[in-house]
């Protein structure tokens, strides 16, 4: 079980929080867990083709938190 | 006139529906109900339009309604049919808005869900449609380009003698009616025709009455301009000769704009298949991760490219685009080309030139 942080971007628009992801998601090592907190209406959406696109794992845990592992 | 890096799919009137326009309006200036000569000479061109126009898609004159409100055209048609006070009205993901607003607060609605390359689900659909259905699909997406397969979903529909809408928005004539259809939403910009002018298509072996209220029997408001239907009329003739060149090479560009962005530029989402049977020649979205949408466009634009967006970050909108969503698209990053007839290949290749370095700097700028 990997290091597991919180990417706070409630009240960001759409893409700020995937761009906050994306970085976020290059320092971290295969296994480690990140927890976004995200309430724009395209997040979700946007962090489902986010993870098809770049082989990540994404779970939902609410609308507006997600749990993403790096793959 | 084409006027370069025009790709947001704002086209301008056709010529040969220009050419007819200004003298339309000394010609068919009288009312074509009236009494007096004047009138019967607007009946007399009105009629031949009505003819030229039916014929080109591929129906009986008696079939079509001119509206001139032609964003009301698909819920006057869909509204007009029996089925509609107690039936269920099925509707596609990725239909217009208006069309999901107007399922919504019916009585009882199914949407039906479209695979990643925006097909719609030919089993649910066989699931939901029952004998006092109506079907609304469009017969592509003017977002994304996309084509539904309507000889099947005709074929589904047909076999249970439930009603099929047909939205002909983005397609125009490109897209030939099924065999089995009920009413169909043609309006006259979807062939480069005026806008302010549609032709709502009533088949005459089903039922339909118009939902307004009306001491008539008229199908529709009647509140279209003559002068507008003469130029559709010109425009649609011109614009299916054009298109049977024009839709192969742009069909060719779009192909190699799909092939050389994918190519040259990481993480991007491109909408649809691009099969030949499943998108128009002439549409393509593409979606660029960790870009915003806005920034992408108005960078495009010092370039001298004019883009439209489903981005929800760009002025106009909201919320970001139902259509990309449903098809689990990425929304933000998005940009939608429109080739207009007559584009010159070496704008279409200017643009590829310069995409990559634009799409580069603002990930930097983004620090993504």
């Amino acid at each position: 079980m990997g290091e597991n942080l919180v990417l706070d971007c409630l009240g960001a628009l759409c893409p700020t929080p995937i761009i906050q992801l994306s970085k976020a998601v290059r320092t971290m090592n295969p296994g480690d867990h990140i927890t976004l907190k995200a309430d724009d209406p395209a997040t979700k959406s946007d962090l489902i083709a986010w993870a098809r696109m770049t082989g990540n794992h994404v779970t939902i845990i609410s609308e507006t938190s997600f749990d993403i592992e790096k793959s | 006139m084409v006027t370069a890096g025009a790709f947001d799919g704002e086209r301008p009137l056709h010529p040969a529906g220009a050419a007819v326009l200004l003298a339309a309006f000394e010609r068919g200036w009288a009312q074509p109900g009236g009494l007096g000569e004047a009138s019967a000479h607007s009946r007399h061109l009105l009629q031949a339009a009505r003819e030229e126009i039916a014929g080109h898609l591929g129906v009986n004159p008696t079939e079509l309604e001119f509206w001139g409100e032609s964003a009301l055209i698909s819920p006057m048609a869909l509204q007009g049919m029996p089925a509609f006070t107690e039936g269920k009205l099925i509707v596609g993901a990725t239909e217009r808005q208006e069309i999901l607003a107007l399922a919504a607060r019916t009585k009882s609605s199914a949407t039906l869900r479209v695979s990643h390359s925006g097909l719609i689900d030919h089993d649910q659909l066989l699931e939901e449609v029952e004998r006092d259905s109506i079907v609304a699909i469009q017969s592509a997406n003017i977002e994304t380009g996309v084509c539904q397969n309507l000889k099947e979903i005709s074929q589904i529909v047909g076999a249970m003698k439930a009603e099929l809408h047909i939205d002909y928005s983005a397609s125009g004539p490109l897209v030939r009616l099924p065999h089995y259809w009920s009413t169909a939403d043609f309006p006259a910009k979807s062939w480069d025709g005026p806008s302010g002018l549609g032709v709502m298509l009533i088949n005459k072996s089903h039922r339909w009455a118009n939902p307004l209220a009306t001491a008539t029997t008229r199908r529709s408001p009647e509140s279209y301009s003559l002068p507008l239907v003469l130029a559709a009329a010109a425009s649609l003739t011109g614009w299916l000769a054009d298109s049977k060149n024009e839709s192969e090479r742009l069909r060719n560009l779009t192909t190699m704009m799909r092939e050389v962005i994918a190519r040259t530029i990481p993480d991007v989402d491109i909408a649809g298949s691009g099969k030949s049977e499943e998108s128009l020649p002439h549409i393509l979205s593409v979606s660029i991760l960790n870009i915003s949408g806005e920034r992408l466009v108005n960078a495009l634009a010092r370039e001298g490219f004019a883009v439209a967006s489903g981005s929800a970050c760009v002025a106009s909108a909201i919320e970001p685009s139902h259509v990309l969503q449903a098809m689990g698209i990425l929304t933000h990053g998005n940009i939608r080309i429109s080739l207009m007839h007559g584009v010159q290949e070496s704008d279409v290749k200017r643009f590829l030139a310069l995409l990559p370095g634009i799409i580069s700097q603002l990930r930097t700028e983004a620090g993504a």
